[in-house]
Parts: C-alpha cells; sequence; structure tokens
C-alpha cells in the first residue's frame, strides 16, 4: 500500500470559529492506482490531498505513507518522503522563474543528492518524456501554460515518486492543453506510479481507474 | 544548484528591486564608511601631525596645553639635553607680529623664535624662514626683504620699531592653519626684536634618540623639574582623545548605530516583501521536498548579495564622500592646514565589512522565518485562490 487515510479528519481553527474541511475520510492508495477526487468547491478536495501527500497532518485520525504515520514523523522526515517518495504537480505550476527548464527540474534531484551526470541524464529523459526535448533551456517564461506544466510534471518525476498527487493540473489550462496533460498523466500511470488528483475536469477524472466524490468534507462515492 | 546559486539567478532576476537594495546599500554604507573614518580620522591625523614635527616629547610650565613661559626654561633645556635618549631640544616661544612689503597691505602673522640645543643660538640679523602664506601675502620669499613690527599683544601700541629682515627660506609649520602667516627667527633674534634680554621659552619640544622610550624620558624630565608638566606624544593625544575630540567619536557612532539600522530595515523589509511575493513558490519547493535549510540559506545568500554589492560600492563612495566633507571641515577657522577629519585606516574597513556581514545576517532573519515556517498547505490553498 502507498498511502492510507484512517478516519481523517481535518479541522481549521478561524476566528469564527472551527472549520471541519474533511470528516471521518478513509481510503488507500495501493501501487499503481489512478485516482480522481472530484467535488465541489470547499469540500474537503484539496486538504485531503494536502494529507496524503505529507504537507499537512490531521486534526484527528491518521496517514500512513507506506506504512509509517505521518503525523509521528519529524518535518525533515515529511521533507524527505515527498523528495524521493511523492511528486507534486500544482495548479498554478510553481516553477522557479529564474531557473530553465531543464533548471526545474533537477533542482529535486540535487536536492536528493542525485549526481551532476546523473541529473543530467534523468532530466534529458524527463524532457523527452513530456515532450519538451528542446525546450530544456528556456525559461518558464518563454513557455507556454501546456508546456510549463509539462515541466512541472517532469519535476515532480524526476526522483521516480511511488505516486504523483496533482492538485488542479489541468485548472489553468484551456481544453486542448489539457488533454495533452491528461495524455501524460495516462502515460505516467502506464509506466507504474501511482497517481492522486483533484480536479473539477470530468474528462480528466473520467480517465482515472477510480473515481471518488466529495461533499461537504466527506467521501460520497 | 547551490543555495548561493539560487541566490545569485533571484538576485539578477528581479533586477530593479536588486538595484534599489544595492543602490540603497550603498548610500548607507557610504555614510557608514565616513563615520568610522570620522571616529578616528581626528585623533590619527593629530597624532600624525605631532609625529611628523620630529619631536617626541613636550615640556609645558602648566597641565594642559596653555601658552605660558616655563620659568628659567635655558636651565631645564639644557638639562633635558644632557639625557642620554635625547637627541635635541627645541625651545619655541612666539608673539604677534606684523609684516609689511612694498605695495602690498600690512599682513598680521605669527613669530616664532627657537632655539635649538645642536646649533647655537646668535642674533643673525633678522634673518627669518616664512610660511608660504606670508610669502604669498606680501609676496616675498627667499632673497627678500620684508619690515617685521614685534608686537608683544594685539595692541598696536605695544609695537616694537619695525626691523628690516631678509628672507632666507620657506618653511612648513604643522601647526599653521591655511591662513595662518608665520615667521621663524632664532631665539636670540627673538630677544633682540621684542627687546628683551630674557624670554622664556612657552613650549619646550624634546627630540629622542631611535628606540628611547618617551614616556620614560618625561618621568626623568618630571625628577629634574618637578614644576613643568612633560608629556609624550602618545600622552598628548590621548589626553585629547579623552577631551578634545570626544565629540566625534559620540557623533560618528550615534551616526553609524543610525545608518546601520537603516541598512537593517532597508534589506529586511524588501527581503520580507520579496518572500511575500513568492509565498506561492517557496511553499512550494516545500512540498516538493527542498529542506528549509537551503531555503533559509539561499535567503541568507540573497541577504549578503544584496548587502555585500552595496557595502563594497560604499567603499569608493565614501572615500569620494569623506574627501569632500574634509575639505568642508578643514575650511573651519584656526585648524591646522595639515589636520584632517577622515582618515583611512584599516581598523575602519575591518569594522565596516564585520557591520554588513552582521546587518546581512540580522536582516535575513525574519523573512527565514517566515518562509520556513509558513504553512505549506494553507499556503498553496491560498496561492490558488
Amino acid at each position: 500500500m502507498v498511502a492510507e487515510a484512517r478516519h481523517v479528519t481535518r479541522t481549521f481553527p478561524m476566528a469564527a470559529g472551527a472549520v471541519t474541511a474533511l470528516s471521518d475520510v478513509s481510503m488507500t492508495i495501493e501501487p499503481g492506482d489512478y485516482v480522481a477526487i472530484t467535488g465541489p468547491s470547499g469540500c474537503g478536495k484539496s486538504t485531503l490531498l494536502h494529507l496524503i501527500g505529507c504537507v499537512d497532518t490531521p486534526t484527528s485520525g491518521s496517514i500512513l505513507f507506506e506504512g509509517r504515520d505521518v503525523a509521528a514523523l519529524t518535518e525533515s522526515a515529511r521533507s524527505r518522503i515527498r523528495l524521493t517518495r511523492i511528486g507534486f504537480v500544482f495548479q498554478r505550476f510553481f516553477l522557479l522563474p529564474m531557473l530553465k527548464a531543464s533548471e526545474n527540474i533537477e533542482l529535486p534531484q540535487s536536492e536528493a543528492g542525485v549526481g551532476v551526470a546523473d541529473r543530467r541524464t534523468r532530466t534529458r529523459e524527463l524532457l523527452d518524456y513530456v515532450g519538451l526535448g528542446d525546450r530544456g533551456d528556456h525559461l518558464p517564461s518563454q513557455l507556454s501554460g501546456g508546456e510549463m506544466q509539462r515541466v512541472a510534471i517532469a519535476r515532480a518525476l524526476a526522483n521516480r515518486p511511488v505516486l504523483l498527487v496533482a492538485d488542479e493540473p489541468t485548472g489553468e489550462l484551456d481544453e486542448t492543453t489539457g488533454e495533452h496533460v491528461a495524455a501524460l498523466f495516462d502515460r505516467v500511470h502506464a509506466d507504474g506510479t501511482a497517481i492522486l488528483l483533484v480536479t473539477h475536469n470530468p474528462t480528466l477524472a473520467a480517465r482515472a481507474t477510480r473515481r471518488l466524490s466529495m461533499k461537504s468534507g466527506h467521501l460520497v462515492a | 544548484m547551490t543555495p548561493l546559486q539560487l541566490a545569485w539567478r533571484t538576485t539578477t532576476r528581479y533586477r530593479v528591486r536588486a538595484m534599489l537594495a544595492i543602490a540603497g546599500v550603498t548610500v548607507i554604507g557610504a555614510l557608514l564608511f565616513d563615520m568610522l573614518l570620522l571616529s578616528h580620522g581626528l585623533l590619527l591625523s593629530f597624532a600624525d601631525l605631532l609625529n611628523s614635527e620630529g619631536f617626541e616629547v613636550r615640556v609645558l610650565a602648566r597641565e594642559g596645553f596653555a601658552r605660558v613661559p616655563i620659568p628659567d626654561s635655558q636651565t631645564i633645556a639644557d638639562a633635558i639635553a644632557r639625557l642620554p635618549s635625547v637627541a635635541d631640544v627645541a625651545q619655541i616661544t612666539l608673539t604677534l607680529a606684523e609684516g609689511r612689503a612694498d605695495q602690498k597691505p600690512p599682513r598680521r602673522l605669527t613669530l616664532v623664535g627657537r632655539a635649538l640645543s645642536t646649533t647655537r643660538d646668535a642674533a643673525t640679523g633678522c634673518e627669518v624662514e616664512i610660511n608660504h602664506v606670508l610669502g604669498r601675502a606680501l609676496d616675498i620669499g627667499p632673497g627678500s626683504t620684508f619690515r617685521l613690527t614685534p608686537m608683544p599683544s594685539a595692541d598696536a601700541a605695544t609695537a616694537m620699531p619695525p626691523v628690516d629682515c631678509h628672507v632666507t627660506a620657506f618653511a612648513d609649520f604643522g601647526f599653521n592653519a591655511s591662513s595662518d602667516a608665520t615667521a621663524l627667527v632664532s631665539m636670540a633674534e627673538y630677544r633682540r626684536l621684542v627687546a628683551q634680554e630674557h624670554v622664556d621659552a612657552e613650549v619646550i619640544l624634546v627630540a629622542l634618540k631611535a628606540g628611547s622610550d618617551a614616556a620614560a624620558v618625561t618621568r626623568e624630565i618630571g625628577t629634574l623639574r618637578p614644576d613643568v608638566h612633560a608629556y609624550s606624544n602618545e600622552e598628548v593625544v590621548a589626553q585629547f582623545n579623552r577631551n578634545g575630540f570626544a565629540y566625534f567619536r559620540q557623533i560618528s557612532g550615534v551616526l553609524s548605530a543610525l545608518t546601520t539600522a537603516f541598512a537593517f530595515l532597508l534589506i529586511a523589509t524588501l527581503l520580507t516583501v520579496s518572500i511575500n511575493q513568492r509565498l506561492g513558490e517557496i511553499a512550494a519547493l516545500r512540498a516538493l521536498g527542498i529542506a528549509r535549510r537551503r531555503i533559509a540559506a539561499m535567503l541568507l545568500w540573497e541577504s549578503a548579495l544584496l548587502v555585500g554589492a552595496g557595502a563594497v560600492l560604499a567603499l569608493p563612495v565614501g572615500g569620494v564622500l569623506a574627501v569632500g566633507l574634509d575639505r568642508i571641515l578643514r575650511q573651519m577657522p584656526s585648524l591646522p592646514e595639515r589636520l584632517h577629519f577622515f582618515v583611512f585606516e584599516p581598523r575602519a574597513l575591518i569594522v565596516h565589512i564585520a557591520v554588513f556581514v552582521v546587518t546581512a545576517a540580522a536582516a535575513a532573519v525574519y523573512p527565514i522565518w517566515l518562509a520556513s515556517t509558513l504553512p505549506i498547505a494553507s499556503t498553496l490553498r491560498r496561492e490558488v485562490i
């Protein structure tokens, strides 16, 4: 099992009173899974994704990642898991604007201690993999939205994660470009990486092998 | 990619921000550097001036530096000259005088009488050495003659009969202000000019043999004549440091602290604003597993690059500014022409660098804390909304 949520509740303290974003949610992600979570805005999709992606910890219940209780780990240990076992793809790409596409892909590898030669080789592979073999020297500002998202996916795959988590990966893209990105996720899944994505895009969700729907902090299907 | 490389890329990408920060630190750094030069400059210059005169010990009639004749100065000068460490002894006295030359308006001047223990003191028929100010004022130089009227007080009624004097050479007088006119004669000639058989020196200057201890000589002089006061150059400088120049140190201390605070606030504000603009980017980096220490190191380097570039540029700017300010301050009346307010010393450079290293580190503390503790999930959520 890659990740498991056990009776997870996440409450956010607010000035006007605590808001429960997730309530008693349980789910699992197995190796090779392709899970899409859909639901209206504010239903808790991103909160669940952040918990499983180890960037947040539950108020109650537990998140197990590869069998380890995430809440019991230090921030440093969680950071290491995110670096080496999880790949993140964001709606707004969040590429570092001062780095070239290839350098953005190299960054997590460098952090993980991969040697220069291996980094370069892996980066070239990934650029070819996402269809941007000739754009490695371009800055993000010189790329289109779809190209930036493909670079972001390559960056997420840089350290060969077991789980790719994506938060509205087509949210900033037009339909055609979103289709290309969706096709890329299909390929990543076909190559054996588990995927958990949150989306409003029904076409993208339809490509997942498992679709979950959320409403008011609960999984409803 | 190292944190330094990331910081460099960030700095060069946000060029306008970087240039504004560097310009601000440059201006602040130039002021700080000048304050550091000012804090000890006058003292260093004063010490240099004292030492350049070639005399290591000064003997005066009273404590402090008031000009009062030393009773029986010849006897004490002779006794000092016999000390084994002493190379030469100069007796100095001075009075007001007036100089006149053809077609030129009369010029007030300081008439100095000097007797050296190594030279026979003799009346020379008014042979004088003059400084360039007097030379220019009366249009005279070596070989010229002018009329000298000693005036034991500023009251013209006390003036002595004028005497024709022959200029033998130009001389520099270290403690002359830029507008001071000065003429030097032998002590014997001085006595003749002021029509007094006996004139006591107001100050006795003592030149020591190489390697001699000035403090030991001052003690020996105190033993010879307990009623006089002998000071080594170091003691004179120390006394001025305690009294006369303390203001400059205090002013420069306050201004240095203020300029450092400005540098700190400028960089801390710019970095904080920069972090706030890049919260999503930083949260994403942390979500990707980039360690907090790497992000902290990157921000520290950003601060160091901005502060470092500004601090380096501040040195030439501060240098030019110091020259200009020194020129203005040296126009103060009665100030020795060779005295400077801004003097470079390695210590000032070391303090300048140390202050900016600390400032860069301190200015990065809050932005680093902000970046290190930001909640990743809620920041990412906010950035999307």
